[in-house]
């Protein structure tokens, strides 16, 4: 237990300390952390200087009680890096030095503090500017420290060498500095090392390589944004030196970094966006540094700063267009991964509502008229539908359909579609003779649902005095509300249904998705989600199956145990975390897969481990399952790209996912009835997972899930060259 | 032009224009077809008397009951009363609709578990179950719906045995104001009989309660006792829901529903006054709906009507055996179907409709089977046109019981055929013959031979 306890602490210093290399480039990546680590030494003193800020700066917030995730995520050490690598850069190492460092590296915690509460309370991170504002403060405060000297080290760099590596090392530098490179990927390579406050062309290689190994649209995006500016320096006739002289070029790569990929979802107008900030930062560069050239201070990454937030800031005052532009809402710290989730989540849960609204009835009904039909559904009432009750020849009615009660739906159950409360009803309203309509109170009896603010639903062409609620009265999702009837504008009975945003009878349609249905095509049945419904289709709620729903149904707290093959034992277990996230965690691997339930449906959302677990194969394998029987239902879904499996296709894919995409990951899963009686109640379900590109499969994965009274018995996978049988015990 | 039929002299009394109490004169429409199949060709190829079943009308009653009770309650589920109609075929198209199976014996059990359907969706009904019946109900999961206490003990005790829980539900009868009062299955609502065996299952640890049932009687012609019936069901899972809160999944409310046959002695003929099913739908779901359920937990109502489905799918196809005429001058006529074959003419009057054309001119006959017995009658009294030696006639509304509860007397059963929604012809059940029953019997040594 004790050792256990001190590894998670020593993980959490090693992963406190990286992330605060690495955040520098909005990224978590240890690989690209070790690199910046590395290059953090190519000055010996300024390397040291930055280790001990983010030490003292991260155990600082660590002791003060910080949140601990943010400390680990490396939010606090990353400005205090800044700060202590500048400030050992500029002066000489000394007593003095190394006590002012750790009172620097405390300042620049506080200021991140200050920051942090200030600019999130606009939901707008804080970017570098706690680091600007301390090495400001330092610097200045300095000229006054007689027990500071400055460093000559930047100046006789050659020398530095020498003493750092030798004839070696300096002979390595010239033919560095010597290859034919040409002069605007020089001053790119050299501007990405000037982040670090290095300025050669290694120290930029070494730091471009790593960026491509984090990833690959951050690394195309500061080739976008570096050239972007050069190319405007060149055309507007500004002094192309500004860019090569001084550190100040890679403010246009974080730029293209944070607009175009990490707090934005990389698509084609992110990129866009970065050629049109790029001028503005710029042109915020030229003036700020002749302001802070009185002062005899760089401007560092203040253009950066400001165009950035100036830009997210301005983002939220959109009123639409917001899925054209998107910020980053979960961070993943990769914009890969960010694009591919993103997309992915669009596509599975994008046009889900938050109120969940059900079709307001029990039973197959058609529907009549859709949104945008011919008769009624024009206008301002044109997202709106009618409902009929129809028999296996299609007619609404039996015997000769002279009179109301011969119509099938006619004094049948009408069911609230979602929780609310009723704010007003009309239960007055006599039912018309067929083919009568009365045009007066064209919407005959009816009733209106509050189900949030601005959602409201109205049920009409009740049956006379069939209301059953009163305004006030507090309804669920399928209670008994009133029967069909034919009152109101009704030439024949059906009950019309629509969303509207304000409470008052015959309000304006709004559209709104029914949030899951069951369409029946001549026997085939389809599940929709989130769908507006189609003129002529016989649509139903979903039912759901008591077995299936309780094998899908994970309890935090449960665990689960299935032993393979070869006898051996995978435990998972089912938990929850602060945000209220449920998750799977493997016991022996580790691994998590993230998984929710909406409605009848269940749904496997992330996995983080590795991709040979058994996890990983159930997280493919019910990836989205309904927990509901219908014969030869088929449920289709799009697994993230992230886990294409193979990863050098992946590269590719990365590269041009804002613009196209070529890789595919499917996922198909389909219903069987297990017809065993004497293990009871079973089911199996067998899905299936299609990695590949373009429209051809390379990696295909079947599964086999098979679920019996209630409970998730066993489960197969099986691939190419891989059987995988595991049994629940 | 085709030879005129003949057709027998008849002196009638003269009723022009005279509307008896049915209406004006009887409009009979001869049935030469089914699901446009000839009457002809079928007898030509299968034989008289046969069986024909249209699979089409078995689809159209079931998804017309469906939808009577889907758009009226939540959660419903249809169970196919085996006793009604145990064709595998006839099985099969229900449990393709959806329908679960209710058994009333260990063989119809062996039955549907043997038409592939799953144990935990086969209701075990009945008074009559032995311990084997049982063994195997609860090894294949089944429901079984508790008759009396001697089942209760016997199920707790091979549940026992066999360490093995069983889903289990109480057989329910009860006052619904209906004559007569079924109280000979299941245990009464109003004497405590119920509460007292409730008691015990649910403190029973092997037993898990899981429904309801009742069934108030057959052949129903008040939509309203059912309405009785599951208030007094629904108020009875409310009370065990208060008392151990313990929700029972299911309520079932049996079967019973009228079809569209006549009742011997009816006025009016069942086809104009028998309920609907939506009427039967209307009283069940309302009851339940406005009963003191918890909102949202709703039971799943299962239903087992077996005739209302399948009474008027299923005809007998007959010949004219001869004509005579009785003493008191009535007009007999004997078909080659007898009650053998044809049980439920005991309690219907049956439609008969001529399988080929006639003429308007009619004639009240006593219809007859082939049997050498008194009680062969079809039907006492019927207006038929004049019928000839070698034709054929329509027996309509036969599909309940019959097939099931016919008899292997004096005559061998004949053939059942199918029609197919494609309206293909298809055997289901071939007919009996001499070495049928040779196989069964057997003769002792001594009694092999004689002398005659």
């Amino acid at each position: 237990m004790m050792k256990r306890f001190s590894n998670q602490r020593f993980k959490n210093l090693c992963d406190s300390f990286f992330n605060s290399y690495a955040q520098v480039f909005f990224s978590k990546n240890r690989v690209f952390a070790l690199i910046l680590f590395l290059i953090s030494f190519f000055d010996i003193y300024a390397g040291i200087s930055g280790f001990i800020a983010v030490m003292v700066a991260n155990g600082t917030a660590w002791f003060m009680g910080i949140n601990r995730q943010k400390i680990v995520s490396g939010a606090y050490g990353f400005n205090a890096l800044l700060v202590g690598l500048g400030f050992g850069i500029y002066f000489q190492p000394g007593l003095a030095f190394y006590i002012l460092l750790v009172f620097i590296a405390l300042l620049s915690l506080f200021i991140t503090f200050a920051f942090e509460g200030v600019l999130g309370k606009y939901g707008l991170p804080y970017l570098s500017l706690p680091f600007l504002f301390g090495i400001w403060t330092v610097l200045i405060a300095t000229k006054s420290y007689s027990g500071l000297n400055l460093s000559e080290r930047g100046v006789y760099q050659l020398n530095d060498l020498y003493s750092f590596g030798g004839i070696a090392m300096v002979k390595l530098y010239e033919w560095f500095e010597a290859l034919p490179v040409p002069e605007a990927l020089r001053i790119y390579f050299k501007s990405l090392s000037a982040i670090f406050f290095q300025y050669q062309m290694f120290a930029g290689i070494l730091i471009a390589l790593g960026l491509l190994f984090y990833s690959r649209i951050a690394f195309l995006l500061t080739l976008i944004g570096f050239f972007a500016a050069y190319y405007f320096y060149l055309f507007i006739g500004a002094d192309i030196s500004e860019l090569s002289y001084s550190y100040i070029g890679f403010n246009y790569i974080l730029t293209a970094i944070a607009v175009g990929g990490f707090f934005i979802i990389p698509s084609r107008r992110s990129f866009l966006w970065v050629l049109l900030v790029t001028p503005l930062v710029a042109i915020t560069m030229t003036s700020m540094s002749y302001l802070f050239s009185f002062y005899q201070l760089s401007v560092y990454s203040l253009p950066f700063n400001i165009i950035v937030l100036m830009f997210l800031y301005a983002l939220k005052f959109r009123e639409k267009n917001f899925n054209k532009l998107t910020p980053v809402i979960l961070q993943e710290f990769s914009p890969e991964r960010n694009v591919y989730r993103y997309k992915n989540y669009l596509q599975r849960f994008g046009s889900m509502p938050l109120i969940a609204i059900k079709l307001p009835f029990w039973g197959e009904w058609k529907i009549t008229q859709s949104f945008n039909g011919k008769y009624t559904h024009k206008g301002d009432w044109k997202y709106a539908c009618d409902f009929e009750i129809v028999d296996e020849d299609g007619k609404a009615f039996s015997g000769n359909g002279t009179i109301p009660e011969d119509y099938y739906c006619f004094n049948k159950p009408v069911t609230a579609p979602a929780n609310g409360e009723v704010v007003e009803i009309d239960n007055s309203v006599i039912d018309n003779a067929i083919g009568d309509m009365n045009m007066e109170k064209n919407w005959g009896n009816t009733l209106v649902i509050k189900h949030a603010e601005k959602l409201y639903s109205q049920l009409s062409h009740l049956k006379q005095g069939s209301i059953k609620v009163q305004p006030g009265d507090s309804v669920q999702p399928g209670d008994l509300l009133a029967y069909c009837g034919n009152s109101g504008r009704s030439p024949q009975p059906h009950l019309h249904f629509q969303l509207q945003a304000t409470p008052h009878i015959g309000s304006k349609t709004i559209q709104f998705p029914i949030s899951s249905y069951i369409v029946n095509d001549a026997g085939v049945y389809y599940f929709k989600t989130a769908d507006n419904p189609v003129q002529d289709k016989i649509v139903s709620n979903v039912l759901i199956e008591e077995n299936l729903k309780k094998a899908f149904h994970f309890i935090p707290g449960e665990s689960i145990t299935f032993i393979d093959e070869k006898q051996n034992r995978i435990q998972w277990e089912i938990k929850t975390d602060i945000y209220n996230n449920t998750f799977f965690e493997c016991r022996e691997t580790g691994a998590i897969a993230w998984f929710k339930t909406i409605g009848e449906v269940f749904y496997f959302t992330a996995y983080k481990g590795a991709s040979d677990t058994l996890l990983y194969y159930f997280f493919l394998s019910s990836f989205k399952v309904i927990t509901a029987f219908y014969k030869n239902l088929t449920i289709d879904d799009e697994l993230p790209l992230d886990l294409f499996p193979n990863k050098i296709l992946l590269l590719l894919q990365d590269f041009i996912i804002p613009f196209y995409r070529f890789l595919f990951g499917k996922y198909s899963l389909r219903y069987i009835k297990e017809q065993d009686s004497k293990k009871g109640e079973c089911l199996s379900l067998t899905s299936e997972v299609k990695f590949g590109v373009f429209n051809k499969s390379k990696t295909v994965y079947h599964f086999k899930i098979d679920i019996c009274n209630g409970q998730i018995s066993s489960f197969e996978m099986s691939s190419n060259n891989k059987l995988i049988k595991a049994k629940r015990i | 032009m085709e030879k005129q039929k003949y057709e027998r002299p008849l002196i009638k009394k003269l009723e022009s224009g005279m509307p008896n109490k049915f209406g004006t004169r009887t409009g009979y429409q001869p049935t030469t077809h089914i699901e446009n199949v000839p009457v002809k060709d079928l007898i030509k190829k299968y034989d008289s008397p046969l069986f024909v079943i249209s699979e089409k009308q078995i689809r159209n009653n079931v998804r017309k009951a469906k939808q009577a009770f889907e758009t009226r309650y939540p959660k419903v589920q249809f169970a196919w009363s085996y006793k009604t109609n145990y064709l595998d075929a006839v099985c099969r198209t229900f449990h393709q609709e959806g329908s679960w199976a209710e058994v009333v014996s260990g063989f119809e059990f062996s039955k549907a578990l043997n038409n592939g359907v799953n144990g935990s969706k086969i209701i075990f009904n009945g008074p009559g179950k032995s311990d084997k019946d049982l063994k195997m109900a609860i090894e294949n999961n089944a429901l079984i719906h508790i008759d009396h206490l001697e089942e209760f003990y016997s199920i707790r005790q091979i549940t026992e045995k066999l360490n093995k829980k069983a889903k289990v539900a109480i057989r329910v009868n009860m006052d619904t104001g209906i004559y007569p009062m079924w109280d000979r299955f299941g245990f009464n609502y109003e004497n405590g009989q119920a509460w007292d065996v409730l008691n015990k299952i649910i403190r029973t640890d092997s037993m898990e309660l899981v429904g309801l049932h009742t069934h108030i009687g057959t052949f129903m012609l008040a939509a309203s006792a059912y309405s009785a019936a599951a208030y007094k069901l629904a108020d009875l899972a409310v009370s065990i829901r208060k008392k151990y809160n313990h929700e029972i999944k299911y309520i079932d409310m049996g079967g019973g529903f009228s079809s569209k046959n006549t009742l011997k002695g009816a006025y009016l003929p069942g086809q104009d006054v028998n309920p609907s099913i939506d009427e039967f739908a209307e009283a069940i779901t309302s009851a339940l709906i406005n009963s003191n359920f918890e909102k949202g937990h709703l039971p799943i109502l299962i239903l087992e009507t077996g005739r209302a489905l399948i009474d008027d799918t299923s005809y007998l196809l007959g010949t004219v055996l001869s004509n005579k005429r009785l003493s008191d001058g009535r007009r007999s006529t004997i078909l080659d179907a007898g009650v053998n074959i044809l049980f439920t003419s005991f309690w219907y009057d049956h439609k008969i409709t001529p399988a080929q054309p006639f003429t308007q001119y009619t004639e009240d006959t006593v219809l007859y089977g082939p049997l050498c017995m008194n009680i062969d009658v079809v039907r006492n009294n019927v207006n038929l046109p004049l019928l000839n030696k070698g034709e054929h006639v329509v027996i309509h509304n036969v599909g309940a019981y019959n097939m099931t509860q016919w008899m292997q007397f004096i005559t061998l059963r004949p053939r059942i055929v199918m029609i197919d929604e494609k309206e293909q012809v298809s055997l289901l059940r071939e007919r009996e013959t001499l070495s049928n029953f040779l196989e069964m019997e057997s003769v002792p040594e001594h009694l092999k031979t004689f002398d005659l």
